[in-house]
């Protein structure tokens, strides 16, 4: 994808979702003049197929469906160097915020799925708990993703030295949770919130 | 709250990590408080702060859980000392952020189903020791100083970035760390790594990048002749600690990584590579440590790698 010749036209823009991507993040995608600070900066762009200046400029070309279908934006730590960076305040960090929240309501296109399983998990658990749940959320995430044997010889370590808890309460408040989550979900159903 | 006339004292937002995997932040900062005679009081019935995966893929999902938590810290006097530097920054984002934006506020507060109470301060641990409590009156009050430790003194990410949310420190060169560790007593060391990405909560989903990014914070420790790491995060923590074995199993001397090619001949003047232990502290158990606080009560039994070599090594124990 990266030496084809990239045809723009209206039929291969997609500026709406540059759009919605601007509400949400609250960030202007225009103001990048490419100085490629962010991608510097950046600890995690050699996993990334499209460093963060080159997320910008598909932005800006219209192309943010090529961004969805790669990685990058699950390989983003939310490390903040970019947004700390830009000269230009563009609020990259934001962008990606933005980016990941559009392709989880579209179910996530994206080939990268243990980040976006490891979120789900985290989030549930909170739902579920109120608070983390350190064991839940590792077992979870190695029956779900299939790597049964994944830090296997780590569980019983940090059991032995007290860093993960067997059992875990959920929070006596927890329907306060349960409401937010709800209350959010009705808003977004009649188009309050995005 | 002029320190010596009004005792200090805080309401307290531990956050899920120091109730498990980070207990020896919670259990150390409780005993520096008690020896400081800083008040600290548990926000009861608190809730996740959402952390990265909340705002990673839903952003008012994450204010709401922080404001919510910010409303159950109203009912405890004092403002709120927090320890986990993701929380903080959590906390400070969605302070910062409904201010500024009414329109976020107004969803929020329907999600929370009340008001979103945005005025109690948000102080971080280190903030505290060295502005509220003061670096003259810690210095003061050092039992026994850290001679003779060298300390790396780890920012990392969330503690100081994006500029105008943390309010801690400045953003690309910040000393409150080192401030706080030469009160102490201790020798913070020069080093490259000190607010590089340690790949936080990759450690789950994709452990490989903590390997990568950790391996490199570890290294230039060692590069820079650090005897250990100073951390102010459960997240950072956990990476440099708990992942440290297999870390050094994973690339093993340090001349596989760039700075070991393009240096380490010279570095390591054609010697064995350096492949020593880097024990991982957090602030609060060097600070307690030197006050006195007797360090069975700081935790260092559920530390991975063990840092009482080093201590007695310093005299330290």
């Amino acid at each position: 994808m990266k030496n084809k010749l990239m045809h723009l036209s209206n039929e291969t823009m997609n500026i709406g979702f540059v759009k919605k991507v601007e509400a949400l993040s609250g960030s202007s995608v225009r103001r990048c003049f490419q100085c490629g600070k962010c991608s510097a900066g950046c600890p995690m762009s050699t996993f990334m197929e499209h460093p963060p200046n080159r997320v910008v400029r598909l932005l800006q070309l219209g192309q943010g469906q090529r961004i969805l279908a790669g990685r990058s934006i699950w390989y983003c730590a939310s490390c903040e160097t970019c947004t700390t960076r830009c000269p230009n305040k563009v609020d990259l960090a934001a962008i990606m915020d933005a980016l990941r929240k559009l392709s989880w309501d579209a179910d996530g296109p994206s080939k990268e799925s243990y980040v976006q399983l490891a979120n789900r998990l985290f989030i549930e658990n909170i739902r579920t708990y109120g608070r983390q749940y350190e064991l839940r959320l590792g077992a979870a995430f190695n029956m779900k993703s299939g790597q049964f044997l994944k830090d296997l010889m780590l569980g019983p370590k940090l059991i032995s030295k007290g860093k993960l808890k067997m059992f875990h309460s959920k929070n006596k408040n927890i329907a306060e949770i349960e409401g937010i989550f709800k209350r959010i979900e009705e808003m977004r159903k009649k188009g309050e919130a995005l | 709250m002029t320190p010596g006339k009004k005792r200090l004292s805080y309401s307290y937002y531990p956050g899920c990590s120091l109730h498990a995997s980070g207990r020896e932040y919670d259990i150390s900062t409780r005993a520096l408080f008690k020896a400081l005679n800083v008040g600290l009081k548990e926000v009861p019935d608190w809730f996740c702060c959402g952390a990265t995966p909340a705002h990673n893929v839903d952003e008012l999902l994450s204010l709401s859980l922080c404001a919510k938590n910010l409303s159950l810290a109203e009912e405890v006097e004092g403002d709120l000392a927090v320890a986990c530097a993701a929380c903080f920054s959590r906390l400070k984002t969605t302070q910062h952020h409904l201010k500024e934006d009414d329109t976020k506020r107004k969803q929020v507060e329907v999600a929370i189903d009340g008001p979103a109470a945005l005025n109690k301060p948000v102080k971080h641990i280190l903030e505290i020791l060295a502005r509220e409590f003061g670096l003259a009156k810690l210095e003061e009050s050092v039992k026994k100083p850290l001679m003779g430790l060298k300390v790396a003194p780890y920012y990392g990410c969330l503690l100081t970035r994006p500029p105008e949310v943390p309010e801690l420190d400045d953003c690309e060169d910040p000393s409150i760390m080192e401030d706080v560790l030469r009160a102490l007593g201790a020798e913070p060391v020069k080093w490259s790594h000190r607010m590089e990405c340690c790949g936080a909560n990759f450690t789950l989903s994709r452990p490989g990048v903590v390997l990568k990014l950790s391996n490199a914070i570890l290294e230039s420790a060692r590069i820079a002749g650090a005897d250990c790491i100073m951390v102010a995060c459960p997240l950072c923590h956990g990476n440099l600690d708990i992942r440290q074995k297999e870390i050094k199993e994973a690339y093993g001397a340090p001349d596989s990584t760039l700075f070991g090619n393009i240096f380490g001949s010279e570095l390591h003047g054609g010697s064995a590579p350096d492949q020593r232990d880097i024990p991982i502290f957090y602030v609060t158990q060097l600070a307690a440590l030197a006050m006195g606080v007797a360090s069975e009560s700081l935790g260092f039994e559920s530390v991975i790698t063990d840092p009482k070599p080093l201590l007695r090594d310093k005299q330290l124990l």
